[in-house]
């Protein structure tokens, strides 16, 4: 009877003990399939607009998607391969640099366009489009102008695939500074381009729409101009921004805002790259509306972008709570510093 | 006296459906216009790309040109081909060849792919309204001999049928 009652309390125990021994090596196994998995959806994904002869070439250099930042195609040029910030020359079979062929170049249009280059006017004319997964692709070539403004464009003779990156998680250090009683503060994100301010304010995003010990989940409104924060495909986000995000995507950030406050009530709206003059009054008029911004704009410090027409009323004015400047020291999105409405530092170098 | 009577009864038949035969290849001109109505107002309306354009038409046509486009839908999606003329072309040769349209018919629809999907909306709206105005031309003519063939059909069948009897007895 005693061994009876030890073996049925310790086996639970036991199993206990296995299961705390095994569910780490278990989840670490799971997060790198998930990862494997995501690097081949990714794979996937880019292999399917490329020409044949450059897809071919690229099997056979066995890339790294995961490290994979750029592929860059231009008519009678080397193809270029850029892998955590390295460019490599990829050679073709005689071992000569490969050199991309117009035919090529028509050949990756029609497939990232889903042979219908009508269909993305729109995108052609601000110079890129979104693909499926969130991967962009720069296109230059000759610009057709009506009415100085561009048409559309045409003869294209540069291509920029721009693998899609989320960095999950790398919002992390700077919630508790850009939040107050679980509700988040007025921002505003300073950085220099290609210093991860896109990829910042989206983990922002998604972390204010799923909420956290800082904040308390609530809908965020995203005007996403130019696809940067969603990637949206078929206006389907492809990154993620949260359960709680609603998304326009392609909308010009001032009737944008606008069109989102009246029609999807959000608590957090986030835009990026804001500058024009229209823009600042939508801002204005949001923030006057209880929403709560996040934005962006370019520039190396507080001091430089107190300067610009525009922003440097909303400055003066402390319409924003909280201040983070961004810089490319080591590695992109590093915080250079977090300051608050009076540009006191909170954190930072 | 019977088999005269069935003699009869057969080449007034055969006639008769060469007539049938006329009216429906006239009513497949039509159904294909319709379609590519169908595909103007999607692409002019939506000005989605053409996978989608021909997927929203599929559900709405009936046997084999719901196959066709779903066919089509499915070579686009899957991005195999480096050009949509191929695609194309390919497509209508397999699926369409039940219709047993005439060559210049066939030629026709194959040269509406040569420009789908590489110019501008505007260019590819007025490029399917081109073709649509030269099928009407053909649906036209198509129609304007219609009752004439009918009729001819009928005569022949029943003339023929005469003939043969007399040949007979």
């Amino acid at each position: 009877m005693k061994i009876h009652v030890a073996v049925f309390f310790f086996y639970p125990c036991k199993q206990n003990l296995i299961n705390l021994c095994i569910f780490p090596k278990l989840i670490h196994i799971l997060v790198k399939e998930v990862d494997k998995m995501n690097e081949e959806r990714k794979q996937q994904q880019i292999y399917q607009i490329l020409a044949g002869s450059i897809r071919k070439i690229l099997e056979r250099e066995s890339l790294d998607f995961s490290r994979l930042q750029e592929i860059r195609l231009r008519v009678g040029k080397p193809l270029l391969v850029i892998c955590e910030n390295t460019e490599r020359i990829l050679s073709g079979e005689d071992g000569a640099p490969y050199l991309v062929t117009k035919e090529e170049i028509r050949e990756t249009m029609d497939y990232i366009s889903r042979y219908s280059l009508y269909a993305y006017e729109t995108e052609l004319r601000q110079g890129f489009l979104t693909i499926e997964g969130g991967h962009r692709i720069g296109v230059s070539g000759k610009v057709i102008v009506e009415g100085n403004k561009i048409k559309n464009m045409q003869y294209i003779s540069s291509v920029n695939i721009r693998a899609a990156h989320e960095v999950i998680g790398c919002a992390d250090p700077v919630m508790r500074y850009i939040t107050k009683n679980r509700e988040v503060c007025h921002t505003l994100i300073i950085s220099p381009p290609c210093c991860g301010k896109t990829t910042l304010i989206r983990d922002m995003i998604r972390q204010i729409s799923d909420g956290n010990a800082y904040v308390k989940g609530c809908t965020v409104g995203v005007v996403d101009e130019r696809s940067e924060l969603g990637g949206c495909y078929l206006g389907i986000a492809q990154n993620d921004i949260g359960m709680r995000t609603d998304i326009l995507d392609c909308c010009p950030k001032a009737e944008g805002m606008i069109l989102l406050i009246r029609s999807m009530a959000p608590r957090v709206l986030a835009i990026d790259e804001i500058g024009g003059e229209e823009e600042i009054r939508a801002l204005e008029y949001a923030m006057h509306c209880g929403c709560k911004l996040i934005a962006s704009v370019h520039g190396s410090d507080l001091e430089e972008i107190s300067e610009r027409p525009g922003v440097k009323e909303l400055i003066e004015q402390r319409r924003f709570e909280r201040y983070i400047v961004l810089d490319h020291e080591g590695k992109p999105g590093t915080v250079r510093g977090i300051y608050d409405e009076r540009g006191i530092r909170l954190c930072g170098k | 006296m019977i088999g005269s009577i069935l003699v009869l009864t057969a080449t007034s038949g055969a006639g008769f459906l060469y007539g049938m035969e006329q009216q429906d290849y006239l009513e497949k001109l039509l159904y294909i216009r319709h379609i590519i109505y169908m595909l103007k107002g999607e692409l002019e309306y939506t000005k989605a790309p053409l996978g989608e354009v021909f997927g929203q038409a599929a559900v709405r046509v009936r046997e084999p040109y719901k196959g066709w486009l779903h066919g089509l839908e499915r070579q686009v999606e899957r991005r195999k081909e480096d050009e949509f003329f191929k695609i194309w072309m390919r497509s209508i040769d397999r699926d369409l060849h039940t219709l047993h349209l005439k060559s210049e018919h066939v030629i026709q629809l194959k040269e509406l792919g040569s420009c789908l999907g590489r110019m501008d909306s505007t260019s590819e709206s007025l490029h399917l309204k081109l073709y649509v105005e030269r099928l009407e031309l053909e649906i036209e003519k198509v129609r304007e001999s219609l009752s004439a063939k009918k009729r001819i059909g009928n005569c022949l069948g029943v003339m023929g049928g005469i003939f043969l009897i007399v040949i007979l007895i």
